[in-house]
């Protein structure tokens, strides 16, 4: 085809162009000038608003929304980590002597009287029951003793084994004289100690360690004697409470004393010996489980009435910071610890959300290769 | 075209909003064209028309200039919008412009330039749908072939040399229809 006739044919392609409408073109020309704003109220809005962002603008707010939802996340964790760590604590290592508390059953707490023990036998327990300086009211109610105990005998005091553990900082010069401090305070406070052993040295040799039993009601002014004698470096308190275990052999006792007492009356009216014999044997058994049980009870209540402390005197330098003026490397080991959990955060989400964002992925890559071949299969 | 959609950070909301506007008043009558040529339905057109300038407005910020050029940025984003028209209406492409108005033509240019044109439109039914997309692109929107090339997603010579094609096949028919 010659030039002339190409030039006829473009021309006549260019005649057929549709051309908008006047009205249309003057609508879009109003929508423009306005923003183009949307004719729908459907949804993509948040995302289409998103998209028109431009990415580095993006980078600022949604930094800021990753680490405020990790700092978050990990506040949460930490949180939820320290109350289950102050729960057990409380439950088995206990709070602070001065604080303690315990639920009566009934929806109230109360202080009990380390002193207002004791149930020395099935008599004496009612009457210690009776007469305990500490009493919790109401007390019947404690679903435990419902169980394990018969209604006639109602425990109005709990028994608490309490135990301790003090770490001492010194210097290695210091450390026997620590260790006489040590003594006396024992002494001073009617307690025990069990095993000592002291080692004289450089820094981080020389030491000391004790294994002490220190009366329960005196437990408090012991602890205070001890951490006066150096720097502390760590102190923990535990507490258990063996009163069902009390109660229950204190119960046991009760009536194997009272089988004791009726087995008597029975041998004093034997009247063959052969009734006599069966009856002295079954006493002589009954004796037996009386001083077993006796010898439980007088072990619970020593647990309770004696408290067992764990002393050292460390020197060198503190690999935990457990006390101590909270420094440096405290601060760093906390700062550790916020990143080791909040990294096992963000471990848990990405294994959570992982799969989860793959899948996105791979559906969307999918739906957009499907929506080009639809395309190219659209135009042939 | 020599079109840019970004401009310095401090005035970068005003400059790319007057480069979208420049944008938009030279490429109206073009998309609009190149779309009801696509659809051969004019309200479909108009529609498609202003969401392809609706979509391109809120992306506006995402331009990027290394890309190409901001016309074939925006009939590429015209030309998905009427590929989706036609996908959900579920019809084969039919690229011609809609039937010419005899009538029209008979007033404008004479019975002689009326048949002639009539026959090209009839070429163009016979042409395959990318070789018609081909010359709407070229001869209703007027983009360049660099443009097309853009807009396809091809080089510039293949775009070239299918424009040549097309153009040779619809000579073939118009002389086959004559």
């Amino acid at each position: 085809m010659e030039p002339s006739r190409d030039d006829q044919l473009i021309a006549d392609l260019q005649a057929l162009r549709p051309t908008p409408r006047p009205q249309f073109a003057a609508e879009l020309d109003e929508r423009a000038a306005a923003g183009f704003p949307r004719r729908s109220r459907l949804p993509r809005l948040s995302l289409d608003r998103l998209r028109a962002v431009q990415p580095r603008r993006l980078l600022l707010p949604a930094g800021t929304a990753a680490v405020a939802a990790i700092a978050i996340a990990a506040v949460l964790v930490i949180g939820s980590l320290g109350g289950s760590s102050s729960s057990s604590t409380s439950q088995q290592h206990g709070s602070t002597l001065g604080d303690l508390q315990y639920f009566d059953g009934s929806g109230h707490y109360a202080k009990p009287a380390p002193e207002a023990r004791s149930l020395t036998s099935g008599a004496s327990a009612a009457k210690g029951a009776t007469n305990g300086k500490a009493e919790i009211e109401p007390f019947s109610q404690n679903l435990m003793f419902s169980r394990n105990l018969n209604s006639s005998f109602t425990p109005r005091h709990r028994d608490v084994e309490r135990s301790a553990e003090v770490v001492l900082a010194a210097q290695p010069e210091d450390v026997a004289g620590d260790a006489t401090r040590v003594f006396e305070a024992v002494h001073a406070n009617n307690g025990i100690v069990m095993r000592s052993s002291t080692q004289e040295g450089a820094a981080g040799e020389a030491g000391a360690s004790f294994e002490l039993l220190i009366p329960s009601h005196k437990l408090g002014d012991a602890m205070a004697a001890f951490s006066e004698i150096d720097a502390v470096r760590s102190r923990r308190e535990a507490t258990a409470d063996i009163t069902a275990p009390t109660v229950s052999a204190a119960v046991l006792l009760k009536e194997s004393r009272a089988r004791i007492d009726s087995l008597l009356a029975q041998l004093e009216g034997a009247e063959t010996e052969e009734e006599r014999e069966a009856i002295e044997a079954e006493l002589r058994h009954e004796r037996r489980h009386a001083s077993r049980l006796a010898a439980q009870l007088t072990h619970l209540h020593r647990r309770a009435d004696f408290s067992r402390v764990a002393l050292r005197i460390e020197t060198g330098s503190s690999e935990s910071s457990g006390g101590g003026a909270w420094g440096i490397d405290d601060a760093l080991h906390d700062a550790g610890h916020v990143l080791t959990v909040a990294a096992a955060v963000m471990l848990v989400a990405l294994a959570a959300l992982g799969p989860i964002a793959l899948i996105a992925l791979i559906a969307w890559l999918t739906h957009r290769a499907w929506v080009r071949r639809e395309r190219r299969r659209v135009v042939g | 075209m020599e079109q840019t959609l970004v401009a310095d950070a401090s005035d970068a909301p005003r400059e790319a909003d007057l480069a979208f506007d420049r944008l938009y008043r030279s490429s109206r009558d073009d998309l609009f064209a190149y779309v009801a040529g696509l659809l051969r339905d004019t309200t479909a057109a108009e529609e498609v028309t202003a969401a392809a300038f609706e979509r391109a407005y809120r992306k506006r910020n995402r331009f990027d200039p290394r890309r190409g050029e901001p016309r074939a940025w925006l009939f590429g984003i015209a030309r998905n919008a009427a590929l989706d028209e036609l996908r959900h209406r579920g019809r084969q492409a039919e690229l011609t412009a809609e039937p010419a108005d005899p009538e029209s033509l008979d007033t404008h240019a004479g019975a002689e330039r009326s048949d002639r044109r009539l026959t090209v439109s009839a070429a163009l039914e016979r042409l395959q749908p990318g070789e018609r997309e081909l010359i709407a692109l070229k001869f209703f929107a007027g983009l360049a072939n660099a443009e097309i090339a853009q807009v396809l997603g091809t080089s510039e010579s293949n775009a070239g040399t299918k424009l040549h094609r097309a153009m040779t096949k619809l000579r073939e028919a118009c002389d086959g229809t004559v």
